[in-house]
């Protein structure tokens, strides 16, 4: 389970104030506590700005929290207090996560293998099963910066596979992609879920978001506004659709 | 250590397929050397043989055909041992193209096109005897080379007129000379040598391990922003720490590999040169000791290596700011132009390789390859130099993992945790400086103190060493108006806290005595060391000791604490423990000084007033302490004879060891008695809340 409490991120902004400019702090994310069970996949929505990202890089380590803190439990009920041993039971995937061009995908699997400490048995085996079920196998060994747009998500994907993590984190993860693409997104995570892994991803597609989550966070201005599944939301909007209780709840 | 080894291996792989690097490491050291060196050597002796080859036509008037026949003959006797075809041709030009001017005289204006003669000569009488005007265009290479004959010859004519006159007065040449002099070089042919290009060299060295580092330094971190896998590095189960190390190391084993290979294509071009000219050089070699030389080998590669790696830490300080190429481009692009400054010291004859300098990073290097290639190698200041090197590039790699553990440097504008970078009105007012500012701060007052202080000291003497003083004021000053600091709070202007003085006094009298201890032990180890110590402040030494002691001892004392204690050791307490602000402006102020036979002296009385500023939280105590310890040390200097009448341990060359162990003795006591004073007075006002 991945469980935050009281989270926090403050940063500093520019602001006009008449003809002079100054700096000021703003929360990006101000006191957010949110909860994402195993077997379940957790929504973040929100417009830009909202702090979805900064709220996904905190619980995926690679931000450090102004206050709050996060707590990640296994599924045999132990905690992991270990940073490094944090990051490699997480799979955090964003736009912003690019795979080294010059590597090929076997290779840069390799490396990631190693990292995780596993033996070159494993690494190879690991591989080919990676490979076989995102169907790799035919561009496995060519240059990341030589492969298509939904090759390369793909290969993103095998990059969060490797170390068979019990968390996922995902911050838009169908973002641009073509149907196809989006498609092997989606059925990745509910692949994940099925597995009993813990799936929390961003989105601004509300129609995704409400066929795909369990339950749903909405952010604004880095507070959340309203939670819970996509029928509990609707029901407090009082209307028919995740989309229509975004605009009641935003607009 | 196998997280590291896995990081270091995929950053090689991941530079080594981007053919840029290896065009940056290999190709251009590779290629480099051998065109500068060879070719250009190629290309002067083709310029000088074709020029040996050239005739050069010198207009004349046909009424001075008598003189011009003497220096034709003259001219062709000289050249019946040269085997040049080219040479001077005479040409007259009848007396009517000189009809416009005085009689007998030409000018280039009465030629165009392809009749203009290289040179003219003009003869006239002046004061009874014979006077030739050479006329030559000093912008075309042919008129200046036919010059320089002419020239030659000329002075061949003289003295042939001059022995004429000599015999017929039945006089010899000594008559002319009464005294004759010479100046006789004691310098082997290859000490000049190596002098001569020793100091390029250097240069030439630093400048390819920058190209060997920039490039891979640049990858490595800003070009991991914009292929944007900053984000998936940070994903993996590894630490900040253990990611930079990783990307230092990577890039400094290119550095390295590019400093061998040009140190190799270098080597290599020269002994081709060498061997175009050995006879001359190579006779020396048999006097060259094989301990000098097989000593100078690691020497220099260990040198060049310990180089590397400042140079890639200096780089990569840099670059891990940048989001982009370009942007990290503009980043290091000042940072080489310091480094090409400083390497540039060896070609300086002026500047000496000693325990100072070698003190300075890149200047060292630089001096260092100049002396090794006139034959000398001095194994201590060698040492010195690689020590220094590496103790810097540690300094710096410290100050890199900070750098790269700040989410603003990774995730945003990484100058945003810089002050100093923001406009002034963004400032809040009562900002504390932030470690990146006391680096920039601190910096950029030792470069100016390095090269414009000590330009303006040597110029302008006294007032110029008065001036060197005020930077050290006038960098903090500016940097806690800019940062709108509260002054008062920030440099602990306040009187002293009661029951504190005595305490200080003790402690600083004990820390003296234990000083002098340290820096004897130093001075033995580091013989002949101590000569340039003072040699600073020698425009100085010849004033009045009231000036003395406002320049060199009033200036400084307040300068320094401004600077360390108030500046560095008020903005580190603030984001730490005393203590550890205690060591790190201690260890800055030494650094400063930069004086190896000083080092742990300075620290301690670095650690020892900003133990004093915490203990009383008054400026103005270790201020006058400050200044009571430079007015002892400039009185000592001035006043040698006096000084010892009274405090003969601080005069004496080398002190005994019974000397030593009275002042240690003496000094722990009075250091220990200051100590507890302090601490029982700041206790107290703990325990009391105030």
């Amino acid at each position: 389970m991945i469980e935050a409490r009281s989270l926090c991120k403050k940063f500093e902004r520019s602001v006009r104030k008449g003809r002079r400019s100054v700096k000021e702090e703003f929360l990006a994310v101000d006191h957010i506590s949110l909860e994402a069970h195993p077997g379940e996949i957790v929504g973040i929505l929100g417009p830009n700005g909202a702090g979805k990202t900064t709220l996904l890089r905190m619980l995926g380590m690679l931000m450090t929290p102004t206050e709050g803190s996060v707590r990640l439990n296994l599924p045999d009920g132990s905690q992991i207090e270990d940073l490094t041993r944090k990051k490699a039971a997480i799979g955090y995937l964003s736009g912003n996560t690019k795979l080294y061009p010059r590597f090929s995908i076997r290779e840069y699997l390799k490396f990631l293998g190693e990292l995780y400490g596993f033996d070159r048995e494993k690494i190879k085996e690991r591989t080919e099963e990676i490979f076989r079920i995102l169907d790799m196998e035919s561009f496995g060994d060519n240059r990341i910066e030589k492969l298509s747009t939904g090759q390369m998500q793909r290969a993103s994907i095998a990059r969060c596979l490797m170390a068979d993590p019990a968390f996922y984190i995902l911050d838009e993860p169908t973002l641009g992609l073509d149907i196809l693409s989006a498609d092997a997104i989606i059925h990745f995570m509910q692949e994940q879920k099925e597995k009993g892994k813990t799936v929390l991803y961003s989105t601004h597609y509300l129609e995704e978001a409400e066929f795909l989550c369990d339950r749903i966070y909405m952010l604004r201005d880095g507070k959340i506004i309203a939670a819970g599944s996509p029928a509990q939301l609707m029901e407090q909007t009082g209307t028919g659709s995740l989309r229509e209780a975004f605009h009641v709840l935003y607009v | 250590m196998n997280k590291i080894k896995i990081l270091v291996r995929k950053e090689i792989m991941d530079i080594l397929r981007d053919r840029k690097t290896l065009i940056m490491m290999v190709v251009v050291p590779v290629l480099l050397y051998p065109l500068l060196i060879i070719g250009m050597a190629l290309v002067f002796g083709r310029i000088a043989q074709s020029q040996e080859e050239k005739v050069y036509t010198v207009g004349y008037s046909a009424e001075y055909e008598d003189t011009v026949s003497r220096l034709r003959e003259l001219y062709q006797e000289d050249k019946e041992n040269d085997d040049g075809e080219g040479g001077l041709v005479f040409v007259a030009y009848p007396g009517e193209r000189t009809s416009q001017k005085e009689a007998g005289q030409l000018s280039f204006e009465m030629f165009s096109g392809e009749d203009m003669p290289d040179i003219l000569l003009n003869i006239t009488e002046k004061n009874g005897a014979e006077h030739i005007v050479v006329m030559y265009n000093s912008t075309e290479n042919d008129s200046e080379s036919a010059m320089y004959e002419a020239e030659d010859l000329l002075e061949l004519y003289c003295e042939e007129l001059l022995d004429d006159r000599l015999a017929e007065e039945g006089l010899t040449e000594e008559f002319l000379h009464p005294v004759t002099f010479e100046s006789e070089d004691q310098a082997s042919e290859s000490e000049s040598f190596g002098m001569s290009i020793g100091g390029s060299i250097g240069m030439m060295l630093v400048i390819t391990i920058l190209l060997g580092a920039i490039y891979p330094a640049i990858d490595a971190t800003a070009g991991e922003k914009e292929r944007g896998t900053l984000e998936t590095l940070l994903t993996l189960p590894v630490t900040n720490f253990q990611m930079i190390l990783s990307k230092y190391i990577s890039v400094s084993l290119f550095a390295c590999a590019t400093a061998i290979i040009s140190l190799l294509s270098l080597g290599g071009s020269v002994l081709f040169l060498i061997f175009g000219v050995a006879g001359e050089i190579l006779k020396d070699m048999p006097h060259i000791s094989p301990v000098v030389l097989t000593a100078a080998v690691p020497g220099i590669l260990l040198t060049m290596i310990s180089t590397a790696l400042l140079a890639t830490a200096a780089c990569m300080c840099f670059c891990v700011f940048a989001r982009s190429f370009k942007e990290a481009n503009n980043y290091v692009t000042p940072v080489l132009f310091v480094i090409m400054f400083a390497s540039m010291a060896g070609m300086i004859p002026a500047v000496k390789f000693d325990h100072v300098t070698a003190m300075i990073p890149f200047v060292n290097v630089s001096l260092m390859i100049r002396q090794i290639t006139a034959w000398q190698f001095v194994p201590a200041l060698a040492g010195t130099t690689i020590l220094v090197n590496l103790g810097y590039s540690v300094l710096v790699v410290y100050v890199l993992a900070h750098i790269y553990d700040s989410e603003n440097v990774l995730f945003s504008d990484g100058f945003a945790g810089f002050a100093l970078f923001r406009r002034r009105s963004e400032i809040k007012k009562g900002t504390v400086p932030a470690p990146g500012d006391l680096l920039i701060g601190i910096t950029v007052l030792l470069l100016l103190l390095l090269y414009v202080g000590s330009a303006v000291s040597v110029r302008a003497g006294f007032w110029g060493t008065m001036a060197s003083q005020f930077l050290i004021f006038a960098v903090p000053l500016f940097m806690v108006w800019y940062l709108k600091s509260d002054v008062r709070t920030l440099f602990s202007l306040r009187r002293p806290r009661r029951g504190t003085i005595l305490g200080s006094i003790l402690l600083y009298l004990g820390a003296y005595c234990l000083m002098i201890c340290v820096g004897a032990v130093f001075m033995k180890l580091l013989p002949g060391s101590t000569e340039n110590l003072e040699t600073s402040f020698g425009p100085v030494l010849d004033q009045p000791f009231p000036v003395i002691l406002l320049v060199i001892a009033a200036m400084p004392a307040v300068g320094e604490e401004i600077l360390f204690r108030g500046l560095l050791f008020g903005s580190l307490r603030t984001r730490m423990s005393d203590r550890k602000a205690i060591l790190i402006s201690a260890a800055v102020f030494a650094a400063f000084h930069m004086s190896l036979v000083k080092l742990i002296p300075t620290f301690m009385l670095g650690a020892v007033f900003a133990c004093i500023l915490s203990g009383t939280g008054s400026l103005y105590v270790t201020s006058c302490l400050h200044f009571l310890n430079n007015a002892v040390s400039m009185a000592v200097s001035k006043y040698p004879e006096q000084a010892g009448k009274f405090l003969p341990f601080l005069v004496k060359e080398e002190l005994e060891v019974p000397e030593q162990l009275i002042l240690l003795a003496v000094g722990a006591g009075l250091a220990l008695a200051g100590a507890a004073l302090l601490g029982r007075n700041t206790g107290k006002r703990k325990r009391a809340g105030v």
